[in-house]
């Protein structure tokens, strides 16, 4: 692994940083009610999101690699860079932003800057899947809750058993939360570098053997491990104590319906076996972990009996899918200029 | 997994049992309770009485103890911290029910007091209705534990078992303070009164934070 690969690489790690720091909330309520350490939280979080990154990643990557063709390094680069740079801006802002908003949007602005046309057909099918992130989130909640509701109307357990087993249950919630969201948000993190990579296959031991793509998807999900473990625990306890202030099991159906929304839009098998049994089969596209909790709580809400949408919070989702993409397009074509006639940089 | 399951599932079931042992110990006292005053309001201070009231010291006595080893438990026991404090406080709210039962009866045991004929009745049905609340209460908190939904019920018993308390004591006092007994003994039959009636308020009280706690929690 060169120098130079590792410079490009870095601000796509820095993407992976940030959204391992900001979007890694699956925990948050157990460790808020101080069910599990915040290392263990990390340490689950952080082996779950690499093995979701390198089993499932490519799906969702595919899908951004049709919407760009992106063969140089230094475009790879600045595509990664603008969004990292629009993903912050806009959580300043308090914006519910999306780091797939905001790579599609720069991916955009680099088929600008390079002349190329973006495939409207993929854009539709990318865009369509923001829309339903968090309204999957929001059904897949309802669904949930109602299992529950019947399950504990039937089944009259002790309080401290249904104690012990909610406990399980979150962290297993946790965890595949945790490797839905590598399996769907690696695509943001480390896509638009799979085709300008150089990294060759790795072997591990017990003849695992990683292709290229998998390598990078390997340092990606470190570069989310390194976040989750390094900067998320302020956000794990204001999401556990304040946005999520959720009982536990509600927590648990949040959780469970955000991991479900981040799975369903990346599992390659599931999307074989749906169209196997002639049934639609959903885009791979890489969606929102927050937007499809915040659908999963309004889900949850209605299912509870509340009436009122909150439109402000709704308002702001869809500010982002609006305002989002195109900063990131404007800021990656402006910054892709620089690079190219001042740093005399090959961007496409 | 499995075993992890399994030794999760074991220490709650000694926890369990306990919780359960501890509500028990409410049925008796209130059982006990109702015997010894019938027997004082029968025969005063009689040997049967003084083994009743006995009996009574000793149920108290071994709930503080299972009271101390459940909270013990609980602390040991990695439940979710927001259960734990509402348990403990449960329990201990729990414990103030069999210990007024007990200082009420430790009150006839002690003071003897000359219950008049005309009130003997009043003093039974009061006695009742209050072990009644106490029963309520005792299952209204075993449903908290196992079966969310039937909470309400047993706190709507509790809630009108004691107003009907209140009703009965309040009688009770006017014609006590109407009659042309000697202030002394019209306020120690007060004294006794209140004491009976409060049994009933505290279980209204535990029921009141009860269902709380229940809200909290119904899915």
């Amino acid at each position: 692994m060169d120098l130079t690969f590792l410079i490009y690489l870095s601000s796509g790690l820095f993407l992976g940083w940030s959204l391992g720091a900001s979007e890694a909330s699956n925990f948050g309520t157990a460790v808020a009610t101080k069910m599990i350490k915040f290392r263990t939280a990390a340490i689950i979080s952080s082996v779950c999101v690499i093995l979701g990154a390198v089993i499932e990643g490519s799906g969702a990557t595919k899908t951004l690699d049709s919407l760009g063709d992106i063969t140089s390094l230094a475009g790879a680069f600045m595509i990664a860079l603008s969004a990292a740079m629009t993903t912050a801006w806009m959580v300043k802002l308090s914006i519910p932003v999306s780091t797939s908003q905001a790579i599609v949007g720069a991916i955009i602005g680099w088929n600008f800057f390079a002349g190329r046309n973006t495939d409207l057909t993929i854009l539709s099918e990318i865009i369509s899947a923001w829309f339903l992130g968090p309204i999957f989130g929001g059904i897949f909640a309802i669904l949930l809750y109602a299992l529950l509701k019947i399950t504990f109307t039937h089944w009259k357990l002790h309080i401290l058993r249904k104690d012990s087993l909610t406990r399980i249950a979150l962290i297993f919630a946790g965890a595949f939360g945790m490797y839905a969201l590598g399996a769907n948000n690696i695509a943001n993190v480390m896509g638009v570098f799979v085709k300008s990579s150089p990294l060759d296959q790795l072997k591990l031991p017990l003849g695992i053997i990683l292709n290229h793509e998998q390598v990078l998807f390997l340092l990606g999900g470190i570069a989310i491990s390194v976040g989750i473990c390094t900067y998320s625990h302020k956000v794990i306890e204001t999401i556990g104590n304040t946005i999520m202030k959720l009982s536990p099991l509600m927590a648990w159906v949040v959780v469970m319906a955000h991991g479900i929304v981040l799975f369903i839009f990346s599992s390659t098998e599931l999307r074989d076996l749906l169209i196997s049994w002639h049934l639609p089969a959903l885009p791979l596209v890489p969606v929102s972990a927050t937007q499809a909790i915040i659908g999963s709580v309004i889900g949850l809400g209605l299912a509870k009996g509340g009436r009122d949408l909150n439109w402000n919070v709704i308002g702001k989702i869809v500010i982002s899918f609006v305002l989002t993409p195109i900063t990131s397009a404007l800021v990656c074509y402006i910054s892709l200029f620089f690079l190219q006639n001042v740093f005399q940089q090959v961007v496409y | 997994m499995f075993h992890i399951h399994l030794s999760l599932f074991s220490k709650t079931k000694a926890l369990e049992s306990d919780i359960d042992r501890f509500h028990d110990k409410l049925i008796d006292a209130s059982m006990v309770f109702t015997q010894a005053v019938k027997i004082y309001l029968k025969e005063g201070r009689s040997t049967d009485f003084k083994k009743h009231s006995k009996q009574i010291k000793l149920i108290e006595h071994n709930a503080d103890e299972l009271r101390r080893n459940i909270e013990n438990n609980l602390y040991g026991y990695n439940l979710i911290p927001d259960l734990r404090a509402d348990v403990l406080e449960l329990v201990e709210n729990f414990d103030k029910v069999i210990n007024k039962i007990d200082e009420v009866t430790y009150m006839f045991y002690a003071e003897c007091p000359q219950i008049p004929d005309e009130y003997r009745a009043y003093f039974n049905e009061l006695v009742g209705l209050s072990a009644d609340a106490a029963e309520n209460m005792c299952k209204a908190s075993r449903s908290f534990f196992r079966d969310l939904s039937a909470v309400r019920d047993y706190s709507q018993k509790v809630y009108s078992i004691e107003h009907e308390s209140d009703i009965c004591s309040r009688k009770m006092l006017e014609n006590i303070f109407a009659s042309d007994r000697p202030l002394a003994e019209k306020l120690q039959l007060r004294q006794f009164i209140d004491g009976i009636a409060e049994i009933a308020d505290q279980a209204e009280d535990f029921i009141d934070q009860l269902l709380i706690f229940t809200i909290k929690r119904d899915i």
